[in-house]
């Protein structure tokens, strides 16, 4: 049992999401940056969705009623006892421990995940809060939270190598996406805005959407607005003021604002990070490629989830001039 | 009616069969025999199926079919032949007063009595073209256009869920309380998304939907059925 002593800013409870309730309109929500949430998870042993906590920007202070098994995803202090710990590494908390997490000096969302995972009702199948609905609440001081079972043994430790971490301390970052499907409310030239210039994500920006500002994308004599059509978290609408909004995890599940575009799931993860007055440039992508990024990025992920538990080992290697960490495995008697 | 089915990747999990835009119900009475049919055929990589008024979206496992594939099985379902049924939900109405603050607007500038509005708005079937904007809110057709009232200047902070609006040529229900611009003519005692019940919402797209008129009294009661366990 964890007691939350200190909760300086939005704190809720996230897990992958809750897809299957999209047609009667309840947005799919989750963690908004599954790369650190997967990693994060797999440093206590947990499966890659397990509950656990997303804070924004500043993290919470907590007691331990119980030992657990713990680790911080996230560019920031932490400290146990107050004592500076790593992040993106598996620690021990006994009973009476005090886990301070300080503030994110880049990125927007940190997180905190428990071997066992953070226990909850599930609603609709998920523990991810979404407050409007009355579908959980943000976390406050005071409250309790219970973990799951979990084998406690053996997962403290893991550490992840900072070359692993994700890096979002970027001013200007370049996002790919699938163009359309409404590029017919598009001229050619407003194509070429959203795909050639920056964009600043201002500080109108939250789990729901992130709004961007910069030179107007030109809509097509048929409009801004179209025919109510579905939309998915990495939609990038386009209203009558030309400025994008992509849609974010607790995106409605329609609009009627034309669709230019939907950023592709592994760089949703690094928009979701990106602190307004972040420069955004957009990159389109084919389907197949971006479909084909993906199944790397799974690849990638289970590497981690396997170097982390011991079955593989980590070296770095550098082709075509370029340095990265590749994976091999553990063999019998290394 | 709506042109053929036009197939598009929605980012690289999702892809947007569209039927043109158009808002009418025979289209509309093809996607949601489409969408059935995507779900009936229990595809191992469909997530789930998101019907709107003239589109819908088919949300996949791109772990498990690539986007070719997704569009080669849409186009091969058979799905013309099915007939699309919704079933008649009756939604019980209080109207005027403290629950329709704006019968009286809606009255005035349609040069109608509460009375009349309140006849026409309750005569008619509509069809839940499809649920989206908050969990639970159906985008319904099929509203008289002779109670047509253009939404208030100055949105309210404060819809209660239930209440029963107009704005423009539609009319709609809030399912949980929230900011809104749309003139208030009733409120209905129902729980139109309650997350413990599955499913979760009164409206299930494709549904056709008539409004009731109801008293204080029924209202009281039904209230009380409705929302007395529990506190949410």
């Amino acid at each position: 049992m964890i007691e939350l002593l200190n909760v300086p800013s939005l704190l809720t409870v996230q897990d992958s999401g809750r897809p299957g309730y999209r047609k009667l309109g309840v947005p799919v929500s989750g963690y908004m940056d599954d790369y650190s949430v997967r990693i994060a998870n797999y440093l206590v042993g947990n499966p890659g969705n397990a509950p656990l906590l997303e804070f924004l920007l500043s993290g919470p202070a907590m007691r331990f009623n119980a030992s657990a098994v713990f680790a911080v995803a996230g560019d920031v202090d932490v400290k146990l006892n107050g004592v500076l710990i790593e992040p993106w590494t598996s620690h021990w908390a006994k009973r009476g421990d005090i886990l301070e997490v300080g503030t994110l000096r880049s990125g927007l969302y940190g997180y905190i995940a428990f071997a066992g995972g953070v226990r909850c009702e599930p609603l609709l199948g998920s523990c991810s809060a979404y407050p409007k609905a009355n579908l959980g609440r943000p976390l406050n001081a005071g409250d309790v939270l219970n973990l799951g079972y979990a084998i406690l043994t053996g997962k403290e430790g893991r550490y992840l190598p900072p070359e692993l971490r994700p890096d979002y301390s970027a001013k200007e970052k370049t996002v790919r996406v699938v163009l359309g499907p409404n590029l017919d409310h598009f001229t050619e030239e407003g194509i070429e805005t959203f795909l050639s210039e920056a964009y600043t994500v201002t500080p109108e920006s939250d789990r729901m959407g992130y709004r961007l500002d910069g030179p107007a994308i030109e809509h097509s004599p048929k409009g801004a607005d179209i025919v109510t059509e579905p939309l998915v978290p990495g939609t990038v609408q386009v209203p009558a003021n030309g400025k994008p909004i992509v849609m974010m995890r607790d995106a409605q599940t329609t609009g009627g604002y034309a669709k230019i575009a939907t950023v592709v799931s592994e760089d949703l993860s690094i928009l979701a990070q990106s602190r307004p007055g972040t420069k955004v440039r957009f990159r389109a992508v084919g389907v197949e490629e971006a479909q084909e990024i993906l199944r790397r990025r799974e690849k990638t992920l289970k590497a981690i989830e396997e170097f982390l538990a011991g079955k593989m080992r980590a070296y770095r290697i550098r082709t075509f001039g370029e340095e990265r960490t590749a994976f091999t495995k553990v063999e019998k008697g290394d | 009616m709506g042109e053929t089915m036009n197939l598009k990747p929605l980012g690289d999990s999702a892809l947007l069969v569209s039927f043109g835009e158009v808002i009418d119900e025979e289209t509309n009475d093809r996607v949601h025999a489409l969408a059935g049919a995507i779900e009936k055929a229990n595809f191992g990589w469909l997530i789930e199926v998101v019907p709107a008024y003239s589109s819908l979206a088919v949300i996949y496992d791109p772990g498990l079919i690539d986007f070719e594939g997704v569009k080669r099985a849409v186009e091969g379902l058979g799905f013309s032949e099915e007939r699309f049924e919704g079933r008649l939900v009756e939604i019980p109405v209080l109207y005027g007063g403290d629950y329709g603050p704006d019968l009286e607007f809606v009255a005035e500038y349609n040069g109608l009595t509460p009375e009349e509005v309140i006849e026409i708005h309750s005569r008619q079937v509509y069809s839940v073209h499809f649920l989206g904007f908050l969990p639970g809110f159906a985008y319904l057709g099929g509203m008289d256009e002779r109670i047509a009232t253009p939404r208030l200047e100055r949105p309210r902070l404060k819809v209660p869920a239930g209440s029963v609006g107009i704005a423009g040529k539609q009319t709609g229900i809030y399912p949980l309380e929230s900011p809104g611009g749309w003139r208030l003519i009733g409120r209905t005692p129902l729980r139109l998304f309650n997350p413990s019940k599955e499913p979760p919402t009164l409206l299930q797209p494709g549904d056709k939907v008539k409004f009731v008129p109801i008293d204080e009294g029924k209202f009281e009661e039904l209230y009380e059925a409705e929302w007395g366990e529990g506190d949410d």
